[in-house]
């Protein structure tokens, strides 16, 4: 089932017995989205869309949109018009979930899904099935945060680069496979020797990120990237299903208590503490706020976002995506940005 | 015949005959390979002794090896008698004979420090193929910096297009563009290749010359202005890099700013590499230490 969003309740698919897939893009440029999608919708979404129009998904039985953005959104209505996919379902996870209507207006909305889902896989989900996909979405996610521990301390343990593998590969691997493999790294973390500096220690933040390349190019000039907020990493693993007699609704309540995605951080922003919360936890000594060019939400976000880092004392840079990266003028803003932690030997 | 290249800015060499460099302490270099000029700046115990300016070509270690031959030319000194060498620029990675790479953003810093004196807390460069507005403290260290993105109008580049679009030595451009009877509204100020469309199509509506010129100064002004105000203009304020030559832009950036930029004691085109070899100086003494 490919996920347009990192709000879709894998727990519920993976009761049913079917593998998510968070549908990403390729950071290839391509020609095949114009004519579906607007010219100031983020490179995101027109990279995403691309990747169905060019039949890369061609495995997928299905499509879910969980409501984020319009912009994801219009690419999923255009896949659902103009690529073959045999089941769709959009669910209309809320914005405002700073209101206590909010959890139950999205059990109903699960339950909706959940006979979707019922449906396509032809067979009635029970507590068992909704237990089995609880359990496993939270043995992954308590895993990862075992491994986001070994980022904690003067040494960090692993690369950001190594971590984003690791979050991103959990979006499309089976849970359970994925959760052994991470059981495997964990045992071997402790004694792992690091043959490089750590340097400066940076938290990433902002849009939907997988640019693989872009944090490679970070690693390689002087830094590591100890921690995250994306949606490819910590918000869409952070906080797991606390488990109720009412499934759904345990389901529901973990997503609208999950650290929000701009779109939904509002009137409040209850990411801001969080974020600082993560920069005190993994010692982080500067922040990257990147941002995919016409993404509004996190547009919104990063005037005050970068005003909270300075009144923290933690220095940021901003730099705006595309599908495809600048890899050498990013480069000079990201060894002028660590020089200024580091310059003191030049003067 | 060759067409005329009136973008061609001046490309030179110099250096302090009164300066004997021969059994001197600390001899440090910097080399700032650009997108479109190249520099080399030699000092001798921190003091200013040679420079050369010249163009970058397809190939940056032949490019920072030429700028540091014509730096060093007639001084009777060679690479080897330099202490420590620093590069800088685009090309930063690809000088061959340095000793460490530093970015441009860190070298206009320091260099603009130097040259105009450590009350400078902005310093605008306005290099061949981008613009960076850098905030510095008094050693010349940066604490914020902003850069163009995506773009190249209101940097050198563009206004060499321009000084061959219009036959007009680039040079004079500065002066030129205030011979106007009224300020003309600033032609496009997003992309070079409009602005050139739509001063192609003022020159054949009749607009003088001069008038298109000052269109495009002003338009190059208003592009860096917006730049500067997205990070804030702290005095005092200077202007490195070619477009710091150039009197047309210089004026009206101020005239918008509200604000009279340092005047330089110097080439400001220097500035990264003549920051490159500060760092140098430091660098040799940490490492003597």
């Amino acid at each position: 089932m490919g996920c347009f969003c990192s709000y879709v309740p894998e727990e519920i698919l993976v009761a049913g017995n079917i593998l998510p897939v968070r549908v990403l893009g390729s950071h290839e440029p391509q020609n095949v989205t114009e004519p579906y999608l607007f010219g100031m919708y983020c490179p995101f979404c027109r990279d995403v869309l691309a990747q169905g129009l060019k039949g890369r998904y061609d495995y997928l039985d299905g499509i879910t949109l969980s409501q984020s953005c319009l912009h994801i959104r219009q690419s999923f209505i255009a896949w659902r018009e103009h690529v073959e996919v045999p089941f769709n379902y959009y669910i209309y996870m809320p914005n405002k979930v700073q209101t206590k209507a909010a959890t139950p207006y999205l059990k109903t909305e699960f339950e909706k899904y959940k006979a979707h889902v019922e449906e396509v896989v032809g067979k009635e989900l029970t507590d068992d099935d909704l237990d089995r996909g609880i359990a496993a979405l939270n043995r992954n996610r308590e895993l990862m945060h075992k491994v986001y521990e070994y980022r904690k301390g003067d040494t960090p343990m692993l690369t950001g680069l190594e971590a984003m593998y690791m979050t991103v590969s959990g979006m499309w691997v089976d849970k359970d496979e994925h959760s052994a493999e991470m059981e495997k790294v964990l045992e071997q973390l402790p004694d792992r020797q690091m043959i490089r500096d750590t340097g400066t220690r940076l938290l990433v933040v902002g849009s939907e990120n997988d640019d693989t390349a872009f944090i490679d190019m970070v690693e390689s000039v002087g830094a590591t990237v100890v921690v995250d907020d994306h949606c490819t990493g910590t918000r869409w693993f952070w906080n797991s299903v606390e488990t109720g007699d009412d499934r759904i609704n345990s389901i529901a309540d973990r997503y609208i208590k999950r650290p929000p995605c701009p779109t939904k951080d509002w009137e409040e922003r209850w990411r801001f503490p969080h974020i600082l919360q993560l920069c005190k936890d993994f010692n982080v000594e500067g922040a990257i706020v990147i941002q995919q060019k016409f993404c509004d939400p996190h547009e919104c976000d990063i005037m005050p976002l970068r005003k909270t880092f300075d009144e923290a004392n933690i220095p940021s840079l901003f730099l705006e995506f595309d599908v495809t990266v600048p890899i050498g003028q990013f480069k000079v803003r990201v060894e002028a940005f660590l020089e200024m932690f580091g310059v003191d030997d030049l003067f | 015949m060759a067409e005329k290249e009136f973008w061609r800015w001046k490309e030179y060499n110099w250096h302090d005959e009164n300066i004997d460099w021969h059994g001197c302490d600390a001899i440090t270099a910097g080399v700032d390979v650009g997108s479109v000029s190249s520099q080399a700046v030699i000092l001798v115990d921190g003091k200013l002794y040679a420079f050369a300016t010249t163009r970058t070509g397809s190939d940056s270690p032949k490019s920072a090896q030429k700028a540091m031959d014509w730096a060093l030319e007639d001084t009777g000194m060679t690479l080897d008698d330099i202490h420590y060498k620093v590069g800088t620029g685009y090309g930063r990675v690809n000088v061959p004979f340095a000793d460490r790479a530093i970015t441009e953003i860190a070298c206009h810093a320091r260099g603009g420090n130097f040259m105009y004196g450590n009350s400078v807390r902005t310093i605008l460069d306005m290099g061949g193929q981008d613009c960076k507005a850098i905030h510095c403290d008094e050693r010349g260290k940066v604490t914020n910096f902003l850069m163009n993105d995506k773009c190249a109008a209101g940097t050198g580049r563009g206004m060499e297009v321009f000084a061959n679009l219009l036959s007009v030595p680039i040079e004079d451009i500065g002066e030129l563009s205030f011979q106007v009877e009224k300020e003309p509204e600033p032609v496009s100020s997003t992309c070079v290749v409009f602005a050139k469309t739509e001063a192609s199509a003022l020159l054949r509506k009749g607009w003088p010359k001069n008038k298109v010129i000052a269109a495009y100064c002003n338009a190059m002004a208003h592009r860096v202005v917006t730049l500067l105000e997205r990070i804030g203009v702290e005095k005092d304020f200077a202007i490195t890099g070619g477009i710091g030559k150039n009197i047309g832009v210089v004026r009206r950036i101020e005239k918008e700013l509200g604000i009279t930029a340092l005047k330089a004691d110097g080439d400001t085109q220097t500035a990264g590499a003549l920051g490159a070899a500060l760092f140098g100086k430091a660098l040799l003494e940490k490492s003597r230490k």
